[in-house]
């Protein structure tokens, strides 16, 4: 009696053969305010705490190999050339050179590029793409050149300003956001999670080996990536 | 390994002692006790294998081996796990162990969004489980007799202690003693430590509160080397599958026991979509299989059928197990078959800042948090007038990280500097609230919706009640006053949109019970229409408590499995063919 329930041939499903399954657009997206707090928590369940380990970075810096994260070569896919050129800048200027790399030099253009491509929603991309386009303008109407041809100190004192901006709307929950705020936080999930960002500007250990609730941040050193 | 799929042979050459239908937290226990007790045992599992070890490919994988840097594959997850993907353990790292929305569908009302998070392969969700491990005690289970809610329990706490201390002197639980009646203390592992935040915030609250504990949280993850396991080292997301087996799942845990029986067969990619029932001589004579690569209709037989299949799993079985005797399916004759969908609801809380501390830090990462114990309702003087039972809290105090940077002003130097020292200790207390078992929430076969396999998929309708609704009024606030009195600062209330099911503890759809006219298992487990048939998994909850509900699965399934090797060699089992 169980062969009722057999439909025909077996078949894989699809869309159409189920059209009383709510899809996505349906109620469970009515809490608009979720998706980016979801994504930020998930972001701490796999870049922030969880992964949370240690080392002091003299031993990784003796142990490990060479970071890898530049990689040897790539080509664009969402941004153009003269918007790669202004995206380099300004995550350079919003985590530049130090005694550790720079975003540039990890690789943080490729991975916003790589959201830009696969990840980000439609109105999302056209926003930072724009932003990035408008970057001249603003140069020009704050420095009186064009983003590019001012120099750091000018480059950074004008992100800055859109640094103000996009922190007070991320703290009054802005939806969409300022494109710059969204630059920043692509810029620092891609920083610090790349592997000279995760283990020499900060700390990360694969496997700890054991726990301690507490102890002197002096011994521990720098934030756990 | 056991055997693969090929290797089985169906049909009626052979009748086993018992198959299990299901590999995760209560199939893995059902084997290991019925193989460890004499019994040749078959256990069918509807996803494919999975390898303890190699079959965990993200095991400490570092963040930047992540194209997405945890961001999820956010497009084909919402194209095939768009239900799923909505569940806090569905992300990047650990996508690939939960299944595909449009081969596996369910439908409800749009009004009555249910999460129903499946993680179809061997192992079930004993891989990705959240492992915190809680006893159930007489105040849970003497609640709905006491209260008249629903049906009385037809067991104690003296019924399944013995139970408790029997899985967990295997599993190995890490946690302190507290001595506190409203959760029973256990055979413990040695506690993990309580980071400096929470040791400030737990003495807070409770001189403030002397009838409140928090404790650590107390969790199936190895503090030292235990029954061949290896202990924690620390990295954190055990959810990705651990190697060296520190944390309790079927893989690393009871599979292995039972296959060094040598009386365990296992046979993946077998979806049971019902029970064969032998009206003649009223008893389960084995399981009907969809091979899920083939497609092909099999029989296995047996005396005794253990249903493990997750709580809605195993009443799909019986609810497509229609027979003339049971046309509403197996096990359906009280009418509660189906009924009863409990969960536990969370997604709210509070959170603040915990003062001062900053020059202290931690090393490694504890994958458990603290728990406080629920203090509503627990006596006398915790009488609260707005709602029944109570909840209790998971959370843990940390220093913010990098990401606090998104948020914060500044840019360049400044900004790199600043996120290299860790900021401020944050508290986090988030509530895990009891559910009553309501009539009204139910799930039936859906007339319309078929799944990959042509097999009808379930149609959920589950709601959170008036006494839900009220209790989470009092979830925020109190924890609110209680980081308050503990001496935080910048405290807030937070509540989400919950959704039932996204606790991933949906139970209650064959509820156990001392009447065969309103439950559908006895105090063994049984289905009081055929006896020879056990359910286990969370389907057999006549009440949900507010505690984390696998380890009393685990309990429960193995003192069903002794009771029916014990009963069968009494000769007062009824069973199968032979």
């Amino acid at each position: 009696m169980h062969r009722e329930w057999r439909s025909g041939s077996l078949r894989r499903v699809s869309a159409a053969t189920m059209p009383h399954l709510l899809t996505r657009e349906a109620p469970m997206d009515e809490s608009a305010g979720i998706p980016r707090r979801e994504a930020v928590r998930r972001l701490g369940v796999l870049v922030g705490g969880a992964l949370s380990s240690s080392t002091v970075s003299a031993l990784l810096a003796g142990c490990g190999p060479e970071p890898r994260d530049p990689p040897a070569s790539w080509t664009p896919r969402a941004l153009s050339s003269a918007q790669l050129d202004r995206l380099a800048a300004v995550v350079d200027r919003i985590l530049p050179p130090t005694d550790t790399p720079g975003a540039s030099e990890v690789g943080v253009p490729e991975f916003i590029d790589r959201l830009l491509a696969d990840w980000a929603r439609e109105d999302e991309r056209t926003r930072v793409l724009d932003g990035l386009d408008s970057l001249d303008d603003l140069s020009v109407e704050a420095l009186g050149t064009p983003f590019l041809e001012a120099d750091r100190a000018q480059q950074t004192e004008l992100l800055s300003r859109l640094d103000v901006e996009a922190v007070a709307a991320r703290g009054r929950d802005d939806d969409p956001l300022p494109f710059f705020a969204t630059l920043k936080e692509w810029t620092l999930v891609g920083y610090y999670t790349s592997e000279a960002g995760a283990t020499r500007e900060l700390q990360w250990l694969a496997a700890p080996g054991r726990f301690d609730g507490d102890l002197p941040l002096d011994e521990v050193g720098r934030t756990w990536a | 390994m056991g055997l693969s799929r090929q290797d089985v042979p169906a049909g009626r050459s052979r009748v086993y002692d018992a198959i299990v239908v299901g590999s995760g937290i209560s199939g893995g226990w059902a084997a290991k006790e019925l193989t460890e007790r004499g019994l040749e045992v078959l256990l069918l599992e509807r996803g494919g294998p999975v390898e303890h070890g190699p079959g965990y490919i993200t095991e400490h994988k570092a963040p930047w081996e992540f194209e997405l840097r945890g961001r999820d594959d956010r497009r084909s997850m919402e194209r095939d796990q768009f239900l799923q993907s909505q569940a806090g353990p569905v992300h990047e790292a650990t996508r690939h162990f939960f299944v595909n929305d449009r081969e596996n569908p369910y439908t409800f009302d749009e009004d009555k969004p249910f999460l129903w998070i499946r993680g179809y392969h061997l192992g079930g969700r004993s891989i990705m489980w959240g492992r915190q491990s809680y006893r159930m005690g007489d105040l849970d289970f003497d609640a709905n007799a006491r209260e008249g809610v629903g049906v009385d329990w037809p067991i104690r706490y003296a019924d399944l202690a013995p139970w408790y201390d029997h899985v967990e002197r295997f599993a190995g639980i890490s946690g302190r003693a507290e001595g506190m009646p409203q959760l029973p203390d256990g055979a413990f592992l040695p506690p993990m430590p309580f980071r400096a935040g929470e040791v400030r915030v737990k003495e807070g609250i409770e001189s403030a509160f002397p009838d409140r504990r928090m404790t650590i949280g107390r969790s199936a993850v190895l503090t030292q080397p235990h029954e061949g396991r290896g202990a924690c080292h620390y990295c954190g997301p055990c959810d990705r599958g651990c190697s060296a087996g520190a944390y309790f799942c079927s893989l690393s845990s009871t599979l292995p026991a039972a296959r060094a029986t040598g009386r365990l067969t296992v046979r993946t990619d077998s979806i049971v979509h019902s029970v064969m029932y032998d009206e003649a001589r009223d008893v389960a004579t084995g399981v009907r299989v969809l091979d899920a690569e083939t497609g092909e209709d099999l029989e296995f037989r047996s005396r005794i059928v253990f249903l493990c299949a997750s709580a809605f799993g195993s009443t799909q079985i019986l609810l497509m197990s229609r027979t003339p005797r049971f046309p509403g399916g197996l096990g359906s004759s009280s009418g509660e078959l189906g009924h009863n969908i409990m969960d536990h609801h969370f997604k709210l809380g509070a959170r603040g800042t915990v003062p001062g501390l900053e020059d202290r830090y931690y090393f490694g990462h504890r994958p458990n948090g603290i728990y406080l114990m629920r203090f509503r309702n627990v006596d006398r003087a915790s009488r609260y007038p707005d709602f029944l039972r109570g909840y209790g809290y998971q959370g843990s105090a940390g220093r913010e990280g990098w990401g606090r940077g998104i948020g914060e002003a500044g840019i360049g130097e400044e900004l790199k500097a600043r996120l290299r020292t860790p900021g401020e200790w944050r508290m986090s207390l988030v509530a895990f609230g009891e559910m009553l078992p309501r009539h009204d929430n139910h799930l039936t076969l859906d007339d319309y919706t078929t799944d990959a396999w042509g097999l009808p998929a379930l149609r959920i309708h589950c709601t959170l009640g008036e006494n839900e609704l009220a209790m989470r009024r009092d979830m925020t606030a109190a924890g609110a006053e209680m980081l308050e009195a503990a001496g935080c600062t910048d405290v807030e209330t937070w509540e989400d949109v919950y959704r039932p099911g996204e606790g991933i503890h949906e139970m209650g759809t064959a509820r156990m019970g001392r009447d065969p006219r309103t439950s559908v298992l006895n105090a063994n487990n049984q289905l009081h229409d055929v006896p020879n048939v056990f359910v286990t998994d969370g389907a057999c909850m006549t009440s949900a408590a507010c505690q984390n509900p696998s380890l009393t699965y685990m309990a429960l399934t193995a003192r069903a499995a002794a009771f029916a090797v014990e009963a069968r060699g009494r000769g007062e089992l009824p069973v199968g063919p032979g």
